[in-house]
């Protein structure tokens, strides 16, 4: 099987040859360590807004050298939204949103172009451009139809409260302004179906929509305000992705149980990571694994930063005994391959799934 | 407890900051303790939604709303409150180095504030010099370190050991999502929580 087959098989439910394994995110730091294992032509270790277009184009063959040679069954691209520098540590993107860049991740932002309801009215849409998606055609051109192509994107929760530059404010406009919260939420989602409807264009197979919605303990919203101010608009999202012949997953951190129904009834095919300090996945797949391939579990808080390669190779081992048989599960890190992470654990994580996730598994733990 | 404290409960219960402010005024006017209010008020507010919290009953909005009208209702009473009156203490918050995430923290300072504390938030991505500064200019009865990520809470433990060396008995609390109570007391620290309401709870027994 190609690892696009490996994929798309697990997303159907039924068992592939092996255990697909794919990653949603790595940052710059952890592919050029990655990197380093395979070859010696690297970029230099800075964030890829600082690096020049040829440094750029050098992280990103590091990406596909390190994915090609740890032969995983799936790429993951993102958007790449233009943008220019306001001082030493922030960045303006097209929608007028300031972004804190970050030694530890991806750039977050502090300031949007909305600060209160009557700003929506003039705020100035801004259209996805397709050298935005560059990433996405590299990964294209680089594998084909090799391995799965995977598109993340922002949800509309996510997207909205960049538009604020703060969750805290959207989550205090769920309260007191409804009305406001749809119209940020149809800005975003207006958003993110152009970009879907970019991904399919460009040969994306799978689109992971990204935005957390929960923490440790819960929800960061109620069910009753899930269903009413994010819900609908999921649902329209993957009804565009399926339409244009894509999957579609939904990922958050953090203990998804209140609003799980809400992401099968909107139509996702996949969950990922199922945190493992919230989740037990053995449970979430006898609940949803009927409905829902799951991806993901192996710890990047302690387990990946921390362990040793031997208790990675024992959690890979016990994972895919609980949640591999059956089909419908792809196995990655519990969120992304930060900079924290150590590089040789990551290796010791996909020797481990190769090792033991040839179907029929037969695991004895 | 009088009919004005029970409404100036449920304005801050409900969020409404409007209604808050207002009836905060019509309670000094009526003559009615500043510390009354702010204790069998407003605090008993933001332990009531702490309770509905634990129980699933509400959600992070309602806790933000909440907050809000605290606040709304504590710019009327604190220039009116003695000094021994004014809170249960002084924490100051902050995120550690490499760390730009802000909501843990944020939450904190909510039911921080709710609980009658004063709080001095010193903001995101601070060197370990920062809170060694922040703690010697203010001194706080507890000092509170957030980090969301793994890679960046093992900077808790520098800053606890730089606090500590300016003064030994310095209360420190940490906390964010891969902190864990086994962590905390890895490194040190003199108390975590796992959520914000749980760090406003273990800040007063921390200063009994």
């Amino acid at each position: 099987m190609t690892g696009k087959e490996r994929m798309l098989e697990a997303f159907a439910l039924r068992e592939p040859d092996r255990v697909p394994v794919w990653e949603m995110a790595f940052n710059e730091e952890s592919i050029i360590k990655l990197g380093a294992f395979f070859t010696d032509d690297l970029p230099p270790m800075k964030f890829a807004q600082q690096m020049t277009t040829e440094e750029k184009i050098k992280l990103l063959s590091t990406l596909f050298t390190a994915a090609r040679e740890l032969e995983l069954d799936g790429i993951t691209s993102i958007a790449i939204l233009a943008t220019e520098p306001v001082d030493d540590d922030h960045v303006k993107d097209g929608w007028g949103r300031i972004m804190r860049v970050s030694e530890e991740g991806e750039a977050t932002p502090v300031a949007g172009p909305v600060s209160t309801p009557g700003d929506l009215k003039g705020l100035k849409i801004y259209h996805p451009q397709q050298s935005e998606l560059l990433m996405l055609m590299a990964a294209k051109g680089n594998f084909g139809d090799e391995i799965a192509q995977v598109m993340v994107q922002p949800g509309p929760f996510r997207e909205s409260w960049m538009l604020l530059g703060s969750m805290e404010k959207l989550l205090y406009y769920y309260v007191k302004d409804r009305r406001f919260v749809h119209g940020l939420a149809r800005v975003a989602t207006d958003f993110i179906l152009e970009v879907t409807d970019m991904s399919a264009d460009l040969g994306a197979d799978i689109i992971a929509l990204d935005g957390d919605l929960a923490f440790s303990q819960t929800t960061l919203m109620s069910p009753g305000q899930y269903e009413e101010f994010i819900l609908p608009y999921h649902k329209e999202i993957t009804e565009r992705a399926h339409s244009r012949g894509m999957l579609i997953l939904k990922h958050s951190d953090g203990n998804m149980w209140p609003i799980m129904d809400g992401i099968v009834e909107a139509g996702f095919d996949g969950f990922h990571p199922v945190q493992p300090q919230c989740m037990d996945i053995g449970e979430v797949k006898a609940r949803y694994g009927d409905r829902l391939c799951m991806l993901g579990n192996i710890d990047c808080t302690y387990l990946l930063p921390f362990g040793s390669e031997g208790e990675v190779e024992e959690t890979v081992k016990k994972t895919i005994a609980t949640a591999a048989p059956g089909g419908g599960y792809i196995i990655s890190s519990s969120n992304s391959i930060h900079p924290g992470c150590k590089p040789e654990n990551y290796v010791a994580m996909v020797k481990a799934a190769h090792k033991y996730g040839n179907y029929p598994i037969s695991i004895e733990v | 407890m009088s009919d004005l404290l029970q409404r100036i409960k449920e304005a801050v219960m409900a969020g409404e900051e409007e209604d808050t402010r207002k009836l905060v005024e019509e309670g000094l006017e009526s003559g009615l303790e500043p510390r009354k209010i702010l204790e069998e008020a407003m605090v008993p507010a933001m332990e009531d939604i702490g309770d509905r919290f634990s129980r699933n009953e509400a959600f992070i909005p309602e806790l933000i709303v909440a907050a809000a009208a605290m606040q709304e209702g504590m710019e009327v009473l604190k220039p009116r409150l003695s000094g021994e009156a004014k809170g249960r203490g002084l924490v100051v918050l902050g995120t550690v180095y490499g760390d730009i995430h802000s909501i843990g923290k944020n939450l904190v300072r909510m039911c921080m504030e709710g609980a009658g504390f004063e709080v001095v938030d010193i903001g995101e991505d601070l060197k370990t010099e920062r809170f060694v500064e922040a703690y010697q200019e203010h001194r706080p009865a507890i000092l509170g370190l957030s980090a969301l990520l793994s890679s960046t809470m093992q900077r808790m433990k520098e800053v606890i050991e730089a606090v500590r060396a300016v003064d030994p008995s310095a209360l420190i609390m940490v906390g964010g999502a891969p902190v864990t109570q086994q962590f905390a007391e890895e490194i040190g620290a003199s108390g975590y929580a796992p959520n914000a309401f749980e760090a406003a709870v273990k800040a007063k027994e921390l200063l009994l």
